[in-house]
């Protein structure tokens, strides 16, 4: 365990820990003051590069890269003097020689790398004579990434993202000297599950998402975290959004679930949040036709469905809503309504134990983990087979089914809508819009609910891990939480559950003043009745 | 608060003195400007509105243009810069991928909502290719249901700016020169 001295403060680090390692942080927060660098990432292995990273250590007459300077006992490290400012402004200067400054139409501006430090160490004037060099823009490198090769300035994370990380190898340098260029081989796209990752951490403009690409600029974007609920692994994301919607999400660090990546797959879930793919009102189907409400209105109006049958209410439940939920309609179905007819829709058995390696498991729900520890708690025990002969035989009269957000991995949801809706009322809970369930003729309720981004909750993911999240924004506000529709539909009054909400611990004292008192303080007492 | 007598005298009753002192001096100055528009000593200060309009100087912030280049396509990249630098947000746009990479980016939709516009000049202060100016138009009535949202078709290519303006800025010459 080395001992240093950063910037005249002594530090205690691991053997074996580079200086810029040591300066870092735990999460990036830099405590000691912060380091230019472009080619040095957390999550991958040291090049050394970029040449930003100068700090000075005493003995030493020249100035040493610090992700590439493992410290050593009694080492003295400065990154404030004047010499080390100058090398990292002087440094930018060499980045920026064959930068094209196309801030204006690219899609990085404003979270640049190059324009974030430029203002913070740079804050030259260029003094370069000669013309830039021309390469290659707007190269399709795959299905998800666009390159150009002007804005890149070579810091090769990306190369030894699919080097290390994604273990694909597509990306690579080509040509030498100023002409040098991030490339993949002729007729070899990037094309991996986790390619988009090397868009994140690209520190300048060079790499591009497709989807996202030009839709928004990065400063009309509010970001918020939360939890990926792609699959059951339950990475750590953030979501950027705005009053026009959701535009994308971008992995958050957790060491432990998912590091500093996420997959492709996971970032193409704001996509059903989003206003144009929900349910707003709800639609009540009965044999006068189509009617269309307000949820809470639909729910309440469903409620004489629920309400009083017994045993004769099932319940379906997919892995893919909050822990908190799950208690609170497991509860009020086997409490209030008595029914111990809960069922567990699982989309694809076969797979759910699937995993890549990396990220990506079979299981798609993120929460089947919670569903089935609450389900256990309540004494639950039930197989799907049942649930089917009992809608056949009549025992079963309505159905109500918290349908998944995210329809696309629920390969048989088209059977299961036909199979569930041969009871005589069904009520289907779910986010987003399905053609099939509108066209059901019957006694349906559709009833539209909040989806992950707009509650707070709890996903407990494969590994047993329970993570909180917290409501980003608001996208249908009238739409249901389960909580809510539990209540609803169970025929009680909506009410403000402190206890529910479990990031808020309640610090409210109780109140001293009681009413024998009040009734003894005759200007307290009479205030009410003026 | 100031409390003024009403002037109750019998003179003031007399009201038609006053009356003929001020028909006099518009007479007197009736008299005078036609007598000078007449022999061209002076010009007449009035205009007879609907027909005859006022010029304004060319760096009047009137309505917004846009600015195309040679080939007459639009200037503007879509960089939204003017959008965010409006006090007003009447700007709205739409940007999409542009078939030429040269080109990358553009607008499909520009929109300004004139109605809403305060013409600060903020926009034109913050396009970094001179792609949206404020021009001396400032008349711009409608009748009921007209469209004050101004789309790209009105502000690039409208009748009176007969085929669009031209910025100075050429691309092309730009990429020659290394920029």
């Amino acid at each position: 365990m080395p001992k240093c001295t950063i910037n005249g403060k002594e530090v205690e680090v691991k053997d074996g820990t580079t200086i810029i390692e040591a300066m870092y942080g735990k999460d990036g927060e830099w405590p000691e003051g912060k380091v230019a660098h472009y080619c040095w990432h957390p999550g991958l292995s040291v090049a050394g590069v970029c040449r930003l990273c100068m700090v000075e250590i005493e003995g030493n007459p020249r100035l040493q890269i610090a992700c590439n300077t493992m410290v050593t006992e009694g080492m003295k490290i400065n990154n404030t003097s004047e010499k080390v400012k100058d090398a990292a402004k002087w440094g930018l200067d060499f980045h920026l020689i064959n930068h094209p400054l196309d801030c204006p139409i690219c899609d990085q501006a404003g979270e640049c790398g190059l324009q974030d430090q430029y203002m913070e160490f740079g804050k030259y004037n260029p003094e370069m004579a000669e013309k830039k060099v021309k390469k290659h823009k707007v190269v399709d490198l795959g299905p998800t990434v666009v390159l150009d090769t002007e804005r890149c300035i070579l810091c090769s994370r990306c190369v030894r993202f699919t080097d290390e990380v994604s273990k694909t190898n597509e990306l690579g340098i080509f040509n030498r000297g100023d002409r040098s260029e991030i490339g993949t081989f002729d007729g070899v796209p990037l094309d991996n599950k986790y390619s988009l990752n090397t868009v994140d951490i690209c520190p300048v403009g060079a790499l591009t998402s497709k989807d996202f690409r030009f839709r928004q600029r990065v400063w009309y974007l509010k970001d918020a975290e939360t939890v990926c609920n792609g699959c059951s692994t339950g990475c750590n994301v953030k979501v950027y959004f705005n009053r026009e919607g959701f535009f994308r999400v971008k992995p958050a660090y957790n060491p432990d679930v998912n590091g500093y990546w996420m997959c492709d797959e996971g970032r193409d879930l704001y996509k059903f949040v989003n206003r144009e793919n929900r349910w707003l009102k709800a639609k009540k189907r009965t044999y006068n036709g189509i009617e269309e409400m307000m949820p809470g209105a639909a729910a309440k109006d469903a409620s004489f469905a629920v309400k009083s049958l017994g045993d004769s209410v099932a319940l379906v439940l997919t892995g893919q809503y909050s822990v908190e939920e799950y208690e609170s309609i497991v509860s009020t179905f086997a409490n209030d309504l008595k029914s111990k007819r809960i069922y567990h829709w699982i989309s694809n058995p076969e797979k759910a134990n699937d995993f890549d390696g990396l990220l990506l498991r079979g299981d798609k729900n993120p929460n089947t983990k919670g569903l089935q520890q609450v389900l256990q708690k309540h004494g639950v025990n039930t197989n799907w087979a049942d649930l089917l002969s009992a809608i056949s035989s009549g025992a079963i009269q309505t159905v109500v089914v918290a349908g998944p957000e995210n329809q696309a991995v629920y390969a048989d949801m088209k059977d299961k809508i036909r199979d569930l809706s041969k009871a005589k009322n069904l009520i289907w809970l779910q986010t987003g819009r399905n053609h099939d369930l509108e066209a059901l003729t019957g006694n349906v309720w559709l009833i539209p609910m909040k989806s992950y981004v707009e509650k707070d909750g709890t996903f407990v993911n494969h590994a047993g891990l329970a993570q909180k999240f917290k409501k980003t924004t608001t996208v249908v506000s009238e739409a249901l939480t389960l909580t809510e529709a539990s209540d609803l539909l169970a025929g009680k009054q909506l009410v403000i559950k402190p206890e529910t909400n479990v990031f808020v611990e309640s610090e409210k004292p109780a109140d001293r003043v009681t009413v024998e008192h009040r009734k003894k303080n005759e200007f307290v007492f009479r205030r009410g009745t003026l | 608060m100031s409390v003024v007598q009403k002037n109750t005298s019998e003179a003031s009753k007399w009201y038609l003195p006053g009356i003929m002192t001020g028909m006099g001096i518009t007479f007197r100055h009736l008299v005078s400007n036609l007598v000078d528009n007449l022999t061209g000593k002076k010009k007449m200060i009035t205009l007879n509105y609907p027909e005859e309009k006022h010029e304004y100087s060319p760096r009047f912030k009137g309505n917004h243009v846009l600015t195309v280049k040679k080939d007459g396509s639009l200037r503007c990249t879509a960089c939204m810069l003017c959008a965010t630098n409006c006090p007003a947000e009447c700007i709205t746009i739409v940007a999409s991928e542009h078939e030429d990479p040269t080109v990358e980016k553009y607008p499909v939709k520009y929109e300004i909502d004139i109605l809403r516009c305060v013409f600060c000049g903020f926009c034109e202060e913050a396009c970094p290719v001179d792609a949206v100016r404020m021009g001396p138009e400032w008349q711009t009535p409608g009748l009921n249901g007209a469209n004050f949202n101004y789309g790209i078709e009105h502000l690039a290519y409208r009748p009176q700016l007969k085929g669009g303006i031209a910025t100075h800025v050429d691309d092309e010459e730009r990429h020659k020169a290394g920029i």
